[in-house]
C-alpha cells in the first residue's frame, strides 16, 4: 500500500515538474487570460497605489513597457509568479507589479492595455481609478499646525523655482542664482544639489542649501534653498535653466498593496511592513521653468587701456616689503583687490618695469571677499628710489561706467651690497706706480647656461639600477668561493692524512683493477692475485685509516663487524682473500672464471664499500 | 679530476664576467646614435635662451626630459631658464637635479646657492641624525654613480684581501687590520649610497610661493604647517591628489600634490 502511495507521489512530482519546465507554454498558450487589477480604486493625490498585470496560464511573459497613463508615474517593481494544482488540474500564472504614484485628481481609466508577443496578441480589461484630494492625516513626521494644501496636482506640492537677481546682465557680471524646493506636506528624503542647464552662461560652486518655511497665498512651504552665482561667458540671448533636483518621495503603503499570494508574499508580509513603518519610496525629479536672461556687452566706449575684463564693484591696497633692500635682493609687493563681482577676471595690474628692475610672475591666492597678488620684483640698480604706480581698470555695472584705482608709487630704498660681494679689480700696476685701485661695483646673477650637452644618459639609468653592473657584484665573490673552497680542499689533503687516503682510496682501488683485469686477459694468475690481494689490503686500509700490510682476513673481521657489515659483504670479502691465498701459497690450479670471480667480487665489494659511503 | 672541473667552472665564470663587460660595451656604442634628437633639441633650447625666450627655452629642455633623456647640463640649463622666467622653485629643483649628476660643479653650487638666498633660505636641509648628515657631507662630492663604483670597489679589494691572507699566512697580520678599516669604509659608502638613493626617490621641493600642510588628506582638515616654495622634503606616501611628506625636522603632514616636485620627476 505504502509502495502505491511512493508510486503515485513520483508519478504526480514527475508531471509536476514537466509541466513547470515547459513552462506551460506548450499545454496552456492557447488558453492565455490577460487581466489587470489595482490594489485600490480610491486613492489621494500623491499617493501611490499597486498596478498588477496578471496573465493566467503561462509564465513565460516578459514585463511590458508600460505606456504613459493620464495622471500617474508608473514604477515597475517585478514580477511574481504562481502555480497550484487543484484537482489534478494545473494551473499557472505570471504576475508584473507596478507602482503608480498619482499625480493628479480626477477619475482616470487604466488600460485596456495590448500586448503581442511571440504572435501572439493579449488584450487586458481597464479598471478605473478615483484620485481625490489629499486628507489631513496627523502624522508624526509632519508638524500638526501645518496647513494641507487642498491640491490637484502633485507637482501643487512639490516644485522647483528659479530666480535669477538680474535678467539682463553685462559680458561677466556675476549675479546670484537661488534654487528653491518647495515641499507641502510630503516626506522627501536624498534630496540631491540641483542640476541647471546654462548654456553661454558659467555657474559658480554651488553653496551649502538652506532650509526654512516660506508661506505662498497662505500655504505653508518647506523651502530648500540652493545659492549659487552666474556670469554671461558671450554677449547674446540665452535660456537660463530648467533646473532640476533629483529626490525621494516617502509614500506609506496602504493595506493591500501586496503582490498574489506566492513566495513573494513572505517578503511583503506585515511582519516586515511593521518593522520598516510599512513606507516605502519614490524617485522624483521635478523641474523648474527656463528663464531668458540677456548677456549685454560692455561698452567700448571710455575703455581704459588697462582693462582686462573685471566686472563688479572693486576696492585695491597695495604694499611693498621690505622698504630698504640690498641689491639683487628681493622686494615683495603684496595686492589685494576686495569687493564684489567676478574675480575670475581680475588680474595682477601690471607694473611698468624698467632696466633697473626684474619682474617675476605673481603668486595668486583666492580669499574669501578678495583676491592676493604677491609680486617679486629684483632691483639691479641703487638708482632705484621706487616701485612705479599700478593701477587696476573695471567696470562699475551698477553706475555702467569704467573705473580704475591706481596705487603708489612705492617708496623703495635700494642699498649697495655688502663689501664681501663686491669684487674690486686692481689693475694691474707697474713698478713705482702708486695709483688708486679702481673699485668696480657689480650686481648678482646666475652663472650662463652651458653650451655643450655633454653626455646623456636614458632617464633612470643609475649604475646601482644597471643590471651589468648589479651582475658585476656576484663575480668577485663566486670567485672567492671558489677560490675559498680549493684552498681549504688543498689545506686539508695537506695536514689530514686520514682525509687524504680515504680521497685516494677509490682511485687506486680502480688503477689496481684495471691491472688486474690486464693480468687476466694475459693470463698471468699470480701477478692477478698479487694485484687483487694488494688492491683490497690497500682500499681497505686507506679506507679504515689502517696500515695496508697488516690487514689480513681476522683483521678484517676484528674491524668490519663493528661496523655491522651484512654477511654477505664479509663473507665476500674473506673469500676473496681465500682465494687469493690458496693461489699465492698453494699449489692448487686456479681457472680463468675463478678469477673472473674473484675480479667480479672485489669490483663488488668496492663499489659497495663506494655507495654506503663507510670509513 | 676534480681539480680540474673547479678549474673549468673557474673559466666558464671568467668567461661569461669578460662577455657581459664586452656586451654591456656593444650595446653602449651601439646607442650612440639615437642621442643626435636630445643634442639639436639642446641646440634649439640654447638658441632661445640666448634671444631670451626662456618659456621657448624651457619647454624644449622638458621635450628632452619626457623623451626619457636626463643630463646635467640639460637639468642646469633648464634651471637658468625658470630662474629667468621667474619660477625659483623649479629653478632650485632642476640645479638639484643637475646636482645628482655633478655636485662639484662651480657653476651649478653658484647659481644654487644665488637662488636659495632669494627665496630666503640657509642652506640645502637635510634629514637624518648626526651621523647620516656627516656622511653625506662626506661623499657631497661624489654623484650616486660614482659613488656605487667606489662601494663596488670597497668590496671586491676586501675579497681579495681576505684572499691574499688565506694565501699568504705572513699577510695576516697585516690583511686582518685593513680589512677591518675597509669594512668601515665600505659602511660608510655604502649609507652614503643609500642616501643619495633615497634622496632621488623621496626627495622633493615645493615649487610655489606657500603651501599648506594640513593633518589630513582634505581640504577641509586643520592646517598643521606651511612650506615656502624651494624647501625640502620627503615624500613617505602618494594617494590620490596628496603626497605625505616629512620636513627635515621630523613633522609629517598632508600637501597637496601640486605644491611639490619630486628631484626623480
Amino acid at each position: 500500500m505504502k509502495k502505491n502511495i511512493g508510486l503515485r507521489n513520483t508519478i504526480i512530482f514527475l508531471i509536476l515538474m514537466a509541466a513547470f519546465l515547459s513552462g506551460g507554454v506548450l499545454c496552456f498558450a492557447k488558453d492565455i487570460n490577460f487581466e489587470v487589477t489595482v490594489d485600490r480604486a480610491v486613492v489621494s493625490v500623491g499617493e501611490t497605489l499597486q498596478l498588477n498585470l496578471t496573465f493566467e496560464g503561462t509564465q513565460d511573459i516578459p514585463s511590458l513597457g508600460l505606456p504613459a497613463i493620464e495622471g500617474f508615474q508608473a514604477r515597475y517593481l517585478g514580477p511574481s509568479t504562481r502555480m497550484s494544482v487543484i484537482n489534478g488540474k494545473v494551473s499557472t500564472s505570471i504576475t508584473h507589479i507596478y507602482t503608480l504614484l498619482t499625480t493628479k485628481i480626477g477619475t482616470f481609466t487604466i488600460g485596456s492595455f495590448n500586448f503581442a508577443y511571440n504572435g501572439d496578441a493579449y488584450v487586458s480589461n481597464s479598471v478605473s481609478v478615483q484620485v481625490v484630494t489629499a486628507q489631513a492625516q496627523p502624522d508624526e513626521r509632519q508638524p500638526q499646525a501645518q496647513q494641507e494644501l487642498q491640491a490637484k496636482d502633485l507637482s501643487d506640492r512639490i516644485f522647483v523655482v528659479l530666480e535669477a537677481g538680474k535678467r539682463k546682465i553685462y559680458l561677466n557680471e556675476t549675479v546670484p542664482l537661488k534654487i528653491k524646493l518647495y515641499i507641502n506636506s510630503l516626506g522627501i528624503k536624498d534630496i540631491q544639489y540641483p542640476l541647471i542647464s546654462h548654456e553661454g552662461i558659467a555657474l559658480d560652486e554651488t553653496e551649502q542649501p538652506r532650509q526654512y518655511r516660506e508661506a505662498i497665498n497662505g500655504i505653508d512651504y518647506d523651502v530648500i534653498e540652493f545659492r549659487t552665482h552666474v556670469f554671461g561667458l558671450r554677449p547674446g540671448e540665452f535660456k537660463l535653466g530648467p533646473a532640476s533636483i533629483a529626490c525621494q518621495l516617502i509614500v506609506k503603503k496602504e493595506g493591500g498593496g501586496r503582490p498574489p499570494p506566492g513566495l513573494d508574499d513572505l517578503f511583503n508580509s506585515h511582519i516586515f511592513e511593521d518593522f520598516f513603518g510599512g513606507y516605502q519610496t519614490y524617485p522624483l525629479n521635478p523641474q523648474s521653468v527656463e528663464i531668458p536672461v540677456t548677456v549685454l556687452p560692455l561698452p567700448q566706449q571710455d575703455k581704459p587701456q588697462d582693462f582686462n575684463g573685471a566686472v563688479g564693484n572693486f576696492d585695491m591696497e597695495a604694499g611693498v616689503s621690505p622698504g630698504e633692500v640690498k641689491v639683487g635682493d628681493p622686494v615683495t609687493l603684496k595686492v589685494v583687490i576686495k569687493g564684489e563681482g567676478n574675480f575670475n577676471t581680475v588680474t595682477m595690474p601690471k607694473i611698468s618695469a624698467d632696466n633697473n628692475f626684474k619682474v617675476y610672475q605673481p603668486q595668486v591666492k583666492q580669499e574669501a571677499g578678495g583676491k592676493v597678488f604677491e609680486q617679486i620684483i629684483m632691483s639691479t640698480s641703487t638708482a632705484v628710489k621706487e616701485i612705479p604706480a599700478i593701477s587696476f581698470s573695471f567696470f562699475d555695472v551698477k553706475a555702467g561706467v569704467y573705473r580704475t584705482l591706481t596705487k603708489g608709487p612705492f617708496a623703495l630704498k635700494v642699498l649697495k651690497p655688502e663689501k664681501e660681494e663686491e669684487s674690486k679689480i686692481i689693475e694691474a700696476v707697474g713698478p713705482g706706480a702708486s695709483g688708486p685701485a679702481i673699485q668696480e661695483k657689480l650686481g648678482r646673477d646666475i652663472v650662463y647656461i652651458k653650451d655643450s650637452i655633454g653626455k646623456i644618459n636614458r632617464k633612470g639609468e643609475f649604475l646601482y639600477e644597471n643590471i651589468y653592473f648589479l651582475l658585476f657584484q656576484i663575480f668577485p665573490l663566486l670567485l672567492f668561493l671558489l677560490f675559498f673552497g680549493l684552498h681549504t680542499r688543498t689545506q686539508k689533503l695537506k695536514t689530514d692524512v686520514r682525509y687524504a687516503r680515504l680521497l685516494k682510496a677509490p682511485g687506486k682501488a680502480r688503477e689496481g683493477i684495471r691491472k688486474a683485469r690486464g693480468y687476466l686477459t694475459q693470463g698471468k694468475t699470480k701477478e692477478f692475485y698479487d694485484t687483487v690481494f694488494q688492491t683490497l689490503q690497500e682500499y681497505l686500509g686507506d679506507k679504515f685509516h689502517l696500515p695496508s700490510r697488516s690487514i689480513t682476513i681476522s683483521v678484517i673481521d676484528d674491524t668490519l663487524k663493528e661496523k655491522s657489515l651484512p654477511e654477505n659483504v664479509l663473507t665476500a670479502l674473506r673469500e676473496i682473500f681465500s682465494d687469493c691465498d690458496m693461489a699465492r701459497f698453494s699449489v692448487s690450479e686456479r681457472n680463468l672464471q675463478d678469477m673472473e670471480g674473484t675480479l667480479k667480487g672485489l669490483e663488488e665489494t668496492i663499489d659497495y664499500f663506494q655507495r654506503n659511503k663507510l670509513s | 679530476m676534480k681539480k680540474h672541473r673547479m678549474t673549468r667552472t673557474a673559466l666558464v665564470l671568467m668567461v661569461l664576467f669578460f662577455g657581459i663587460c664586452f656586451a654591456s660595451g656593444y650595446f653602449s656604442s651601439a646607442q650612440a646614435d639615437e642621442f643626435s634628437g636630445p643634442r639639436q633639441l639642446f641646440i634649439e633650447g640654447n638658441i632661445a635662451y640666448k634671444e631670451n625666450n626662456y618659456a621657448e627655452a624651457a619647454a624644449k629642455y622638458e621635450k628632452i626630459l619626457r623623451d626619457g633623456y636626463v643630463n646635467a647640463n640639460l637639468y642646469y640649463n633648464l634651471a637658468n631658464s625658470y630662474f629667468k622666467k621667474g619660477q625659483l622653485g623649479e629653478a632650485l629643483l632642476n640645479y638639484e637635479r643637475a646636482k645628482l649628476f655633478m655636485p662639484s660643479d662651480s657653476d651649478v653650487k653658484s647659481n644654487e646657492e644665488y637662488v636659495r638666498s632669494l627665496l630666503q633660505l640657509s642652506g640645502p636641509q637635510t634629514s637624518g641624525n648626526w651621523f647620516d648628515r656627516s656622511v653625506d657631507r662626506l661623499f657631497a662630492g661624489f654623484n650616486v654613480d660614482r659613488l656605487s663604483i667606489l662601494v663596488s670597489v670597497f668590496y671586491i679589494v676586501i675579497l681579495a684581501v681576505f684572499a691574499l691572507g688565506l694565501v699568504f699566512a705572513g699577510l695576516r697580520k697585516y690583511s686582518r687590520p685593513l680589512a677591518v678599516i675597509l669594512v668601515v669604509f665600505l659602511i660608510l659608502s655604502f649609507t652614503g649610497l643609500q642616501r643619495k638613493i633615497g634622496y632621488i626617490r623621496h626627495g622633493a621641493i615645493v615649487i610655489i610661493r606657500e603651501a599648506e600642510v594640513k593633518f589630513e588628506p582634505l581640504e577641509t582638515a586643520t592646517l598643521y604647517f606651511r612650506l615656502s616654495e624651494g624647501n625640502s622634503v620627503d615624500v613617505l606616501e602618494k594617494t590620490r591628489g596628496w603626497y605625505k611628506i616629512k620636513r627635515p625636522d621630523g613633522k609629517i603632514g598632508w600637501i597637496r600634490d601640486s605644491a611639490l616636485e619630486m628631484i626623480s620627476g
